[in-house]
């Protein structure tokens, strides 16, 4: 059966595309057929995180307005079978396209699809309910910033009022380093305020930013610590229920190792 | 017991995020209420108003006025410790 998934988060900026991309091929690499939506009509960004911007002929605005057929504008990613991008315009605004729009293009993509990742423009606004409204359920992304879990808070409202079913967390940008040493809220903090079950913590790590300049997720980077945590919440969302914590290596300098010595725990930060 | 020894050593000397948790819990109560910090404020004032009409209560740095959250609602909290009452309330 196939399944809509919109990435939300309400903030901007806390890696929502980077998320949707990644999750995206991380799925396709799963098996699944994948379609990955950009729903932030007017600000396009996805195609330049998957490094398909060269490839686009025509979007998500054409194909609702019939300027185009469906299968025109997806564009099949060559490196993960079974993966598509949907584009979002880029000179258009986000009342393109309506609430209704949405969910009757998310139907018709399903038909050949198993998987369809919506990534929802920051804002509460029609771009959010637009993204929304073909969905079957949603996945926050927050990081641990008071701005963020805030935001998240008032969109796990929303989606609840959108009569989704309850929408799971992904803690973004996370930092271990800054976690012991009590400068970060932790994945409990975090889970004890905004009370849904968690999806996974990806940390904050130069490689997000090198695989963005590339134009190549990094999920296709097999040694990545990053990319395996993406891919592990990916599993998880494919409905691996196994899938164990991942951990995040710490610094082994001269103080980390006479506190784990010691026994003065954690050795290590355990995240799922 | 690691915070307290990195403290000790001068080390991360102020656990910021605990900041951050008391502050995000404090703004997502009162976003769940659409009232703000001032609101509160002017209604505890004027809550405090009608109560000393009829007994008389400790200034405000004894009196407590705060919104909390449970499981799934939010409460009025308030604690407002009283000297004694009004004659006249009594007589009324």
């Amino acid at each position: 059966m196939s399944e809509c998934i919109v990435v939300t988060s309400g903030k901007g900026g806390v890696g929502k595309t980077t998320t949707s991309a990644n999750l995206g091929v991380a799925l396709a690499l799963l098996g699944k057929k994948v379609v990955v939506v950009d729903a932030d009509i007017g600000l396009r960004n996805l195609d330049v995180i998957l490094g398909l911007e060269n490839r686009i002929v025509y979007d998500l605005v054409h194909v609702v307005e019939g300027e185009c057929r469906l299968k025109q504008a997806l564009i099949r990613d060559k490196r993960a079978d079974g993966l598509f991008l949907l584009p979002a315009a880029q000179t258009r605004d986000k009342n393109a396209v309506t609430p209704d729009q949405m969910r009757e293009l998310v139907g018709r993509l399903k038909e050949n699809h198993d998987i369809i990742l919506v990534d929802c423009p920051a804002g509460i606004e029609q771009g959010f309910k637009n993204a929304v409204a073909g969905a079957d359920r949603a996945v926050i992304v927050t990081t641990p910033e008071v701005s963020a879990i805030r935001d998240a808070d008032r969109i796990i409202g929303m989606v609840e009022a959108a009569e989704l079913p309850e929408p799971r967390l992904i803690i973004n940008r996370f930092r271990p380093k800054m976690v012991e040493a009590g400068d970060m809220m932790n994945k409990e903090d975090i889970l004890e305020i905004l009370a849904i079950p968690l999806l996974g913590v990806v940390p904050d790590h130069e490689d997000i930013i090198v695989s963005a300049n590339r134009g190549i997720p990094v999920v296709f980077d097999e040694n990545s610590i990053v990319g395996e945590a993406f891919r592990r919440v990916a599993r998880r969302i494919a409905g691996e229920t196994d899938v164990p914590e991942l951990e995040f290596d710490q610094d082994n300098g001269m103080w980390s190792t006479l506190m784990r010595w010691m026994g003065l725990g954690p050795a290590r930060e355990v995240a799922r | 017991m690691k915070e307290i020894i990195n403290r000790f050593l001068g080390r991360g000397a102020q656990a910021s995020k605990e900041d951050a948790k008391q502050r995000l819990k404090f703004l997502l109560i009162h976003d769940q209420v659409d009232l703000t910090p001032g609101q509160l404020d002017q209604m505890k004032t004027e809550i405090l108003e009608v109560i000393a009409r009829y007994v008389e209560v400790e200034a405000d740095e004894n009196s407590e006025f705060k919104l909390e959250k449970g499981e799934d609602h939010v409460a009025l909290v308030s604690s407002i410790p009283v000297r004694r009452v009004v004659q006249r309330a009594k007589a009324s």
